[in-house]
């Protein structure tokens, strides 16, 4: 015996092909309601006049693909047609809006914006500072890099921005259109910085909550690189600890297909404090503790664990100290 | 200008590579592809270079209609992405107003591109954009209305022979032509080179209970892709 079932109706056949009983969807049909049965369907769960049948006939199997190819299947009609296609539309639309609610796809947006405008920023930031720098030979470019795009920004003239800073105009003026170029490019600079901060206090923000004990080991905006390296938290969860360990080094892996040996650290952990303030030769043995606890961490954080404690992640730094204290001296060439 | 040669319904080839459709809604391009108008019937450029089924209708060394679904058919596309190829397929299967009544279950899995695919769903009856797992046959059998007469597969993931053969099996019907496009850096390079990679998909189709009816290299058109041509045998 077997239960074939499609959105409209299902039935119990036996073994001669006879209609042993039959249900039919009576609810309204609307599209909305229709597309609810749809999403159902399409997740592999049973129709709920299939159901009722598969309680009546607990032995009857029920079968998705048997009203597909089955002669006696009624056909749909005009107005279902219609339904059914307006349903099929309003389920796609709904699965495109739906990928918003998707924390993995707004993580992605939000760290990626993050690490490109970090990337613009920083060579713009550098021209700004060199370029104004040229003119105002007594600023000093480290103590007052800060102060520099702002300070141009809001000045009317580069007297104006060498008085901001506090000190003496300088002996070659630019030309006025050589001025508003230097300070449009100051302007942009600082509303850069603006929006670069907005991006990444908003990605600490998510990943936060969404990362917690992950965040805590690598800081949220390394546990969001890491998650949108991995394309998703979940598939960061499932990771070894050795693909997590070099997750980012796409390069190398492609060098590493063609025959390359293996890329041997990721970028993301290899530019954590932890590892990049250490010496050279500990932080292999750093990262690769590193990568350990990152993939327990993001474990604990997709599969519902206790996020750890302040007190837990004192334990690995001080691991990462321990290792550093175990070798103090690079090893010797042999 | 050699006269051109049909290909099957609203289809046709010009010259040695220019294959065009009958377009199913007047005065649009789906992805800015070239228009004409030959009396009454707007043909709509068909790229081999960004389509895998309108290279492999050029590289094929048997009949190319044999590739193509009939008009009215019930075609299953597994992988439709933004839906260029797609439209192409509704163009000779469905027409304008779905006047041949066939209809193209067309499912990606990535909403990005089911937004356009939903957009261009709107335009042309017939064609049913599902958003789900292409691997999964309850994906595909709450929409289709029998059995498949044509399938494609064009899917960017490992075990694409493994996910025809089983989606083939549910859903295409004896005597429905299949094909596969195989992306050979799609598989894991631990299956070897490109090569190893096809003759592993070849020999995983042969083991099955498709036939294949033609390896289609795309070389020129596609590099690292293959198009099988299966055909489902009537039992």
């Amino acid at each position: 015996m077997r239960i074939h079932f499609d959105w409209r109706l299902a039935r119990v056949i036996d073994s001669d092909g006879n209609v042993i009983d039959e249900l039919v969807w009576s609810g309204k049909r609307s599209v909305g309601a229709l597309a609810d049965r749809l999403a159902e369907l399409q997740s592999g769960r049973l129709s709920p006049e299939a159901r009722v049948l598969s309680e009546r006939f607990s032995e009857a199997e029920t079968d998705h693909l048997g009203a597909m190819s089955d002669p006696d299947w009624p056909e749909a009609d005009g107005d279902e047609q219609t339904l059914l296609a307006e349903a099929t539309d309003r389920l796609a639309r709904r699965g495109v809006a739906d990928a918003a609610g998707d924390l993995d796809r707004r993580l992605d947006m939000l760290s990626s914006a993050a690490s490109e405008l970090r990337a613009s920023w920083t060579t713009s930031e550098a021209r700004c500072v060199e370029w104004a720098g040229l003119f105002l030979s007594e600023a000093d470019l480290d103590a007052q890099r800060r102060d520099i795009p702002g300070a141009v920004a809001d000045a009317d003239s580069i007297d104006g921005a060498a008085e901001a800073l506090g000190i003496p105009a300088p002996e070659h003026q630019p030309s006025p259109a050589e001025w508003d170029a230097l300070r449009s490019h100051a302007t942009g600079v600082v509303e850069l910085t603006g929006r670069l901060d907005a991006a990444e206090d908003a990605t600490r923000e998510l990943a936060g909550g969404y990362l917690p004990t992950l965040s805590m080991v690598v800081g949220p905006l390394g546990a969001a690189k890491l998650v949108v390296l991995a394309g998703g938290r979940e598939r960061l969860a499932r990771m070894p600890s050795g693909s997590l360990q070099v997750l980012g080094a796409s390069g190398a892996m492609a060098a590493h297909r063609r025959g390359a040996p293996p890329p041997k650290h990721s970028p993301v952990l290899f530019s954590l404090p932890q590892v990049s303030r250490s010496p050279r030769w500990v932080r292999g043995k750093i990262s690769r503790f590193l990568a350990g606890k990152c993939s327990i961490a993001v474990r604990v954080d997709h599969f519902d664990g206790e996020p750890w404690d302040e007190e837990q992640i004192a334990e690995i730094n001080r691991e990462v100290d321990a290792i550093k204290a175990r070798f103090p001296k690079p090893p010797k060439r042999g | 200008m050699a006269k051109p040669v049909k290909l099957g319904w609203g289809v046709r080839r010009e010259g040695r590579s220019g294959i065009w459709t009958r377009n199913a809604v007047k005065g649009i391009s789906v992805r800015g592809e070239r228009r004409k108008r030959d009396s009454r019937i707007e043909w709509r450029a068909w790229d081999p270079n960004r389509s895998k089924v309108a290279a492999a209708l050029l590289r094929t060394n048997n009949d190319p209609t044999g590739l193509l679904p009939e008009p009215g058919a019930t075609c299953l596309y597994l992988g439709a992405s933004y839906g260029g190829t797609v439209s192409f397929v509704h163009d000779m299967v469905c027409g304008s107003g779905n006047h041949l009544e066939g209809q193209i279950i067309a499912v990606e899995i990535a909403p990005r591109a089911m937004r356009e695919l939903a957009a261009l769903a709107s335009q042309r009856p017939g064609l049913v954009p599902v958003l789900g797992d292409a691997r999964l046959p309850h994906t595909v059998s709450p929409y289709i209305r029998g059995k498949a007469d044509w399938i494609h597969q064009d899917l960017s993931m490992a075990d694409q022979a493994e996910t025809f053969v089983k989606m083939a099996g549910a859903f295409l019907k004896p005597g429905g032509a299949g094909l596969l496009s195989l992306k050979a850096a799609s598989e894991r390079s631990s299956d070897g080179d490109d090569d190893t990679r096809f003759a592993k998909a070849e020999r995983i189709l042969e083991e099955s209970n498709l036939e294949i009816v033609e390896r289609i290299d795309l070389a020129g058109f596609e590099e690292q892709h293959v198009v099988f041509h299966v055909r489902k045998p009537v039992d």
